[in-house]
């Protein structure tokens, strides 16, 4: 290896290994061999085993370690993943990205693996801080929340004794103003949490067409209210998808309620489920007026009103959320619209046959 | 189903006042109000409350450790318990539970059906006693 590209691969803080076809090491860079007290020019020629055998003495490693693994030579694939190696005799736990990718020769010939190591201490930390946050700022802003919503409430419920016209009205604008802010603050919160990958999801195996059915019946009285038909189109059998039940169901709903609300009256908002390549996908559709090709990106960025949407209560984070849990679920969503031709919202899930095992 | 005394451990007085106007709508007039867990552990045996509703950020003692203590000790781990706080993660909520309390209020909760949701989970949790 040329001196300034030895000097270029030892000043950089990841660690970077590379091993031949045979797992045996090409390459050690100095940050990595100086987190184990290793001499680089040793372990040259040495199996790769031998250094994951001084990392196993001393820290419990994780099972998606791959170079522990041992990768077959002809694997083309480049992976990441997040470790945790918690110290076998003590308290110190190391948060490492593994990068990993194959080594090619000039001709593009497999000739090994590279692996590339990065300290994720401080993201970790940040992390936390960011959790420690969510915390603070959930607690801090329902408290206050609970008092204004709980005495408005109550005065308009007559508990204070009678009110005029006039002061009725105000406490409406006041309470249905206070609902808005609860459910931004939930919004916000929720989608900190998700950004934060703090939302674990509970994971089965279902039909999707129960969550939109689910859904269908929590809006189905806003649609009412809208004089909107709801019509649900789906094939005689789906694939199953693996989703978290509520989150899908979240999102769902916050497809259909915008639909709703974008809808002209006696209009009809439908939904089609149907499978497409391996996907379960789900297609709401809407009658409304449509949105602008050059404001068609923006559609899933935060606070995003568009048209007249935040008149119609909504906080402008319905749809980063919804793409935000499609993106968990390791599906897509979409949104496809023409000015006077109604919108239409799609997201597709992979189905079952489709999901790797684990293995 | 027998709700008429109630022990509010809460620290914030707006929300105390508001939890028992809530209550008082709907007839409930015997409700004792403690500010924190120190203070509800003293008073719980005294009080003998149907319910005891536990907030979980407060000063001295928190609501977890509150309700902890009432479960450890077999004079008060009869009382039910239900949080009624801000802390609204899922992790929270399973945290509160797994501590033995019945049910669980997040903030900001509704006044004009706190009552029906207090004895919606009573009678829940004596559908579930042998």
């Amino acid at each position: 290896m040329e001196v300034l590209e030895r000097q270029v691969l030892d000043s950089t803080p990841c660690g970077v290994l590379a091993v031949d076809r045979e797992a045996r090491i090409l390459f050690i860079n100095r940050s990595l061999a100086k987190a184990f007290g290793l001499d680089p020019p040793e372990w040259i020629g040495r199996p790769a085993a031998d250094l994951t055998a001084i990392i196993q003495s001393r820290f419990e490693c994780p099972e998606n370690f791959a170079l522990c693994s041992g990768l077959d030579p002809d694997d083309r694939r480049a992976l990441s993943a997040f470790l945790e190696f918690r110290q076998r005799n003590g308290e110190q736990v190391l948060h490492v990205r593994e990068d990993t990718r194959p080594l090619r020769s000039s001709n593009g010939a497999i000739r090994g693996r590279i692996y590339v190591y990065t300290d994720m201490a401080r993201e970790k930390e940040i992390d936390r801080m960011k959790s420690e946050f969510i915390a603070i700022a959930s607690h801090e802003l329902r408290t206050p929340m609970t008092s204004i919503k709980g005495s408005v409430d109550l005065i308009l419920s007559g508990y204070a004794g009678d009110i005029s016209t006039d002061t009725q009205e105000l406490l409406e604008i006041a309470q249905k103003n206070c609902d808005r802010l609860i459910r931004l603050i939930n919004d916000i919160l929720d989608l900190a949490k998700i950004e934060a990958g703090q939302v674990r999801l509970n994971l089965e195996r279902l039909d999707l067409t129960e969550a939109v059915q689910r859904s269908i019946q929590g809006v189905q009285a806003l649609a009412d209210q809208n004089e909107i038909e709801l019509v649900l189109e789906r094939p005689a059998e789906l694939p199953l998808v693996e989703v978290d039940k509520d989150r899908i169901e979240q999102v769902v709903t916050n497809l259909l309620s915008n639909a709703i609300k974008f809808s002209p009256p006696r209009g009809q908002v439908r939904v089609a489920l149907e499978v497409v390549d391996g996907w379960v996908q789900c297609c709401v559709q809407d009658q409304g007026s449509g949105i602008a090709e050059d404001q068609l990106q923006r559609v899933f960025g935060k606070f995003q009103q568009l048209g007249n949407s935040a008149r119609k209560g909504g906080t402008g984070l319905g749809l980063a959320i919804s793409q935000a849990l499609i993106n968990e679920h390791r599906g897509r969503i979409w949104v496809e619209s023409k000015l006077n031709q109604g919108t239409k919202f799609v997201f597709r899930l992979p189905a079952c046959a489709d999901i790797p095992s684990p293995s | 189903m027998n709700l008429s005394k109630i022990l509010l451990v809460e620290d914030d007085p707006d929300i105390q006042k508001v939890v028992r106007m809530s209550l008082k709508l709907r007839g409930i007039k015997d409700i004792t109000v403690v500010e924190n867990g120190e203070e509800c552990l003293a008073v719980v045996g005294q009080v003998q409350p149907d319910v005891i509703l536990l907030d979980v950020m407060m000063p001295k003692m928190d609501g977890y450790e509150t309700c902890r203590r009432l479960k450890a000790n077999p004079d008060t781990r009869g009382y039910p318990i239900i949080f009624l706080t801000a802390k609204a993660q899922q992790f929270e909520i399973k945290r509160g539970i797994q501590e033995g309390a019945i049910g669980y209020l997040t903030k900001p909760f509704d006044p004009m059906t706190l009552h029906e949701q207090i004895v919606a989970m009573l009678k829940q949790n004596a559908e579930k006693k042998p």
